[in-house]
This record gives C-alpha cells, structure tokens and sequence, in this order.
C-alpha cells in the first residue's frame, strides 16, 4: 500500500510516482501458481487418457510405456494437487477457528446485488458499471468453481485410482460415476478456464496481480472501487493517474 | 469288352472281374480299362481290398489294414460324384503294387494326404497357415491332416449333421467338446440342433485355424463374440440384447482392449475381453447357478484379475446396461448433474462473457466517438 513504483510519460518529462495495492501474499501467488502447474499438468496428461479411442491420443501414446508415464506424471500432479488442496483448506479452516480468516473471498448478499446491477450494465439499463469491493462476484464465482470442481476431481480420481479400498466401504457403484464425474469435471474445467478465467484475466484486461501480487492505483480505483475508498477515506473523488 | 455293374450281377461280376484281372494283368491294357468309369476301376481294387482280412505289415512293425467297406465307400461324397480309387492313388497302375516306403501308418497317411490338395488347393493352402500345419511343422507327426477330420475313404460331408464337426473335432480335444456340450451353445446346438449357435469352426475358423492363446487371438475376440451377439436377426429371435459389445467397447475393458487391438494387438494384455468372465467353452446363461456370470459367482470371476476386491466390487460393474436409475443410481445421479445442471452454469457463464464483450465493445466505440 505504500509501496511506489516509478514510470516515465512518455510526452512529459514530469516524473509520476503510482500507488500500488497489495493483492495477494506470497503464499496466495505461490498457490495460483502451483494451482496452475498441476492444473496444465493433469489437462494436458489426462485428456488423452479420456480420448483415448481417438486417433491423436494413439499418436501421442503410441506405446504403451507411454501410456504407463503419462499415468505416472498425472497421478505426481494430482498428489501435488492433493497437497495444496489440504493445504489451502487447512489453512482456511484454522484461520477460520482463530477468527483470523478475512472473509473477501465468502460469498455475500452483496454480490448478488452486484451481479443484478452488472446485468443491468450489461443490458445497457443502467449507465455505469457497478463498484466492487476487494473480489468481484466474478471472481468470487470463478475461486468457488475451482474450490467445487478440484474437490470433485480429486475425490473421482481417487476413487478410480483405488477403486479396490475405496469399494472397502463405499457400495461399488461409485466406480462408474467416479469415472464419469472426473471425465465430465475435467471437461467442465477445461471449458471454464478457457471461457470465462480467460476472458477476465486476459481480455477484459491483462490482470497480472496474481503473479505481482500488486495492483496499480489505477486498477483498484476503476475495479475495485469500494475496496479502494475503503483502504484510502482520505483520496475521496478524483480517480487516480488519469488526466492528472 | 465291356461289362455292365448291377446289384443283381454280383456273382456274375466277381467271376468276370476275376477273369478281367487276369487279362489285364496279361495284357497290361488295365489302364485303358480304367478310363471308362469309376465302377470297373473299383471292382477290380475291390477285388482285393474288399477282402476284411487284408493287411500289411510296415517295416516298423505296424499292421495297415487294406480292407476297403464296398457299402460304406460307395455312400461317401467322392463315390457319389464318380471319383474313384486311381484319383487318389495315382501311383498304383495295377498289380503288383509299388513297394511301399513309409515305415508306418502315419507317415504313409502325411504323404496320401497331399492328394486332396489335387482337388481341394484352396482349403490345403489354408491349412499350412494353421495351428496344425505349425505343429507338424515343429515335429508333432500327431497333428491332424485332411483325413483325420474328414475321414479317407468314407468321406462324408463335415457338417451333416451340424453336431459333427464338434464331434470331429472332439476326436482330439475331447474334454473342450466335453465342456462345450454342457454350455449354452453346445446343448442348444446337440439338443435343438440349433443352427444360430457357434460350433468350433465358426469361432475358430475352418482349415486355417489359429492358436487361440495368441494376444492377437485375445484382444480379437470381442469381436468375434459381437459377430452374432450384435446382430439383431440372430439374437431377436431369443429376445437378447445386441448392444452388448457396444456397451462393452465403452467400458472401462472394452475401451483398453480397442486401444490395445488398434495399436498393438500382439502384446498381451490383461484387460478383459468377453471370455475372461463368461469362460471360453463352457459359456452359460447368467440366470445359471453354474455360470461364471451368475450374480452368486460373479465376485469370483473379478477376483480372478482382481484379487483383493471386497464383496462392493462387483456393484461397479454396470452389467452391459446403459445407465438407469434402477440398476445404476450413482452414475445416473451424476450423468444427471453432467447432463443438466454442470452445462447450465457453463452457457449461463458463456451469456455473462459474451454480453461482457458486447458491452465492452460499446463502451470503447462510444469512448472514442467525438
């Protein structure tokens, strides 16, 4: 929040200092990116194994060693997963009893208000785009997704990957809709990061904060704007940066 | 001369064969003779072959029987189409006979058998690519040639009744034919004669029978099994399902064993194929307590690939069902999920997305507009 960075106008010569805005500690970045990796990981590797009737997935696995240490680098991935999935919930829950835990991610009244509001932007019934606070409900709906579908992924693939201990206790029936829950889910997944992740964090606007960890003043003032009024009462009106 | 051949001229036939065989032996015009038809040629061989106590001994010591059955030889296939002894024997022009050279039975019936390729060149040329060809090859004199399936003299038609070409195949692999006449197709085909269900051939082919413990033979015969287990004709008239196979070739097994047959069928592979739960010969209806498959048995049949699966384990298996409530309620409640409700958020969040561009797009147009 104090932090400054240093950038050149192009057609001034007046140097002009930016705020940034704390977004994500290390530990978050960390997670998004070991998140990431497995992610790619287990897409990459696992969807020739869903295909695997098809001809390009033969191409790739063309012998069945391969098949064996694609097997291998999904299920590596997946521990990786596994671990930080416990991790991160583990975290959240201890957080939660020390009533430490921040809360800017739970889903709130006012996000479905900001939703409504969004679709009348969007309609063009309403002229301005609503403020958000730290999360959008975009990104709110996005991070709840992910927590829903790798708890979907990772309690299918460890029902096929010991299908024999997990039939120990639970009727066989599960096998089969394991199977089928991690092969749509993925699928799901897949479908959702290209379509909507994407869209936010690359097309409405390159957002890099999960790698910085920062956002620009500029940022906070026009995408979040009630988290930005609430971290700085003493700037009131005029949006940072632009036309100063 | 010539002689007419008649039930009734028996006596008069011996006498005059037996005058003939003199001449000819004489004259040596036998051959000339021979041409005019099957029925002189056979009385004259008959004259001595028909003789019950005829034999030779081979130089190992074995006794070969010449006697030929007149009444048995003249009802079989080739007699009926005037194919007569010569055709078969082409190296003995009269009396006396060639030396024989094989020192026994076996031997002397591995060099006759090479005439019925005169004739049959197709199906021979098939057996050299058999089993059976492969283990003559490889020393084992025992492996069977055309007569020992077909008989020598008293050939008859293989499949006459259908029975018989198990029976025939039987005469060596008895306790496979032993199992089969128990099974479905087996007391079907013995009891109904029914003509829908496999004898040994139709699984495992006519002249160039393979070895069926190859992987090829093994990731193949799901498809072997769908031949009439996917046909509707044939499995419409007992009111079974033809989507078997293809819901088999879905499944978890089914999908390996096409992966496997597409890239590599020569490498052997564990996933099941169709004979793996329901057996090989001894194929019975589920509904059978005997059965492999039977609901009381079916644990055992897993845990022959999967040994530590625990009584659970056999409710994962969908049964060649497409998934219904009833039988399958865990993957029907998640198809249902897939299905209906994961693809309703996705088109909801493809809407969000699309107005977002749509909206965005305005915005900047209306930003930059004077």
């Amino acid at each position: 929040m104090n932090d400054s960075e240093r950038s050149m106008e192009p057609t001034s010569t007046r140097v002009r200092s930016e705020r940034t805005f704390a977004r994500f500690s290390a530990g978050e970045r960390w997670q998004h990116a070991l998140f990431l990796l497995s992610f790619m990981v287990l897409l990459l590797t696992g969807l020739p194994q869903k295909y695997r009737a098809a001809n390009w997935s033969q191409y790739l696995l063309s012998t069945p060693e391969r098949l064996e240490l694609i097997q291998t680098i999904h299920h590596i991935a997946a521990l990786i997963l596994i671990a930080e999935t416990v991790y991160h919930l583990g975290r959240a829950l201890m957080r939660l009893f020390q009533r430490r835990l921040n809360g800017a991610m739970l889903p709130t009244w006012q996000d479905v208000r900001d939703a409504y509001a969004m679709l009348r932007y969007l309609f063009s019934l309403d002229r301005n785009k609503p403020s958000f606070g730290k999360f959008t409900f975009e990104q709110k709906f996005t991070y709840w997704f992910f927590i829903f579908g790798t708890l979907i992924m990772i309690g299918s693939g460890l029902v096929i990957w010991f299908p024999i201990t997990f039939t120990r206790i639970f009727p066989g029936g599960i096998i089969p809709a394991a199977k089928l829950a991690h092969s749509a889910e993925a699928i799901a997944a897949a479908i959702f990061v290209l379509m909507w992740h994407s869209y936010h964090v690359h097309i409405e606007r390159l957002n890099l904060s999960i790698f910085t960890g920062r956002l620009s003043e500029r940022e906070m003032h026009e995408y979040h704007q009630r988290e930005y009024q609430r971290l700085t009462p003493e700037v009131n009106e005029s949006p940072p940066g632009e036309g100063a | 001369m010539t002689i007419k051949r008649g039930p009734h001229h028996i006596k008069v036939m011996l006498v005059l064969s037996l005058a003939l065989l003199g001449v000819m032996l004489a004259s040596g015009s036998w051959q000339a003779d021979a041409a005019a038809g099957p029925g002189i040629q056979e009385e004259a061989c008959l004259s001595c072959h028909g003789d019950p106590d005829l034999e030779h001994t081979l130089p190992d010591g074995e006794l070969l029987p010449l006697f030929i059955d007149a009444n048995r030889l003249a009802d079989s296939v080739h007699e009926t189409i005037g194919i007569s002894c010569d055709s078969c024997h082409p190296d003995i022009q009269g009396y006396p006979h060639p030396e024989i050279e094989y020192d026994n039975r076996r031997e002397l019936s591995r060099a006759f058998y090479l005439t019925c390729r005169t004739c049959h060149a197709s199906n021979y040329a098939n057996t050299l690519d058999s089993i059976h060809a492969e283990v003559a090859v490889s020393g084992e004199l025992g492996a069977p040639i055309c007569e020992d399936c077909h008989g020598a003299h008293y050939t008859q038609l293989p499949d006459k009744p259908r029975a018989l070409i198990s029976e025939t195949c039987g005469q060596c692999h008895a306790e496979i034919l032993i199992e089969y006449k128990q099974s479905i197709h087996g007391s079907a085909l013995i009891e109904q004669d029914n003509h829908d269900v496999p004898v040994c051939t139709d699984c495992h082919g006519v002249h160039n029978i393979q070895d069926p413990r190859t992987a090829q033979f093994r990731i193949d015969s799901p498809e072997l099994c769908a031949g009439c287990h996917a046909d509707p004709e044939r499995m419409g008239k007992y009111g079974y399902k033809t989507d078997v196979y293809s819901l088999y070739s879905i499944s978890w097994h089914g999908v390996d064993v096409q992966v496997y047959k597409a890239n590599w069928p020569t490498i052997w592979h564990e996933s099941a194929v169709c004979t793996d739960c329901h057996s090989v010969h001894n194929i019975l209806p589920a509904s059978d307590p005997n059965s492999s498959v039977n609901p009381s048995n079916l644990l055992a049949t897993c845990q022959k690939c999967h040994p530590d699966a625990g009584p659970n384990w056999t409710g994962a298996w969908t049964g060649h069902n497409e998934i219904s409530l009833e039988r399958t309620p865990f993957v029907f409640y998640t198809e249902v999920f897939y299905s209906s409700f994961v693809p309703f958020v996705l088109i909801l969040a493809a809407g969000y997305v699309f107005l977002r561009i749509i909206r965005g797009t305005v915005e900047r147009v209306r930003r930059n507009l004077p």
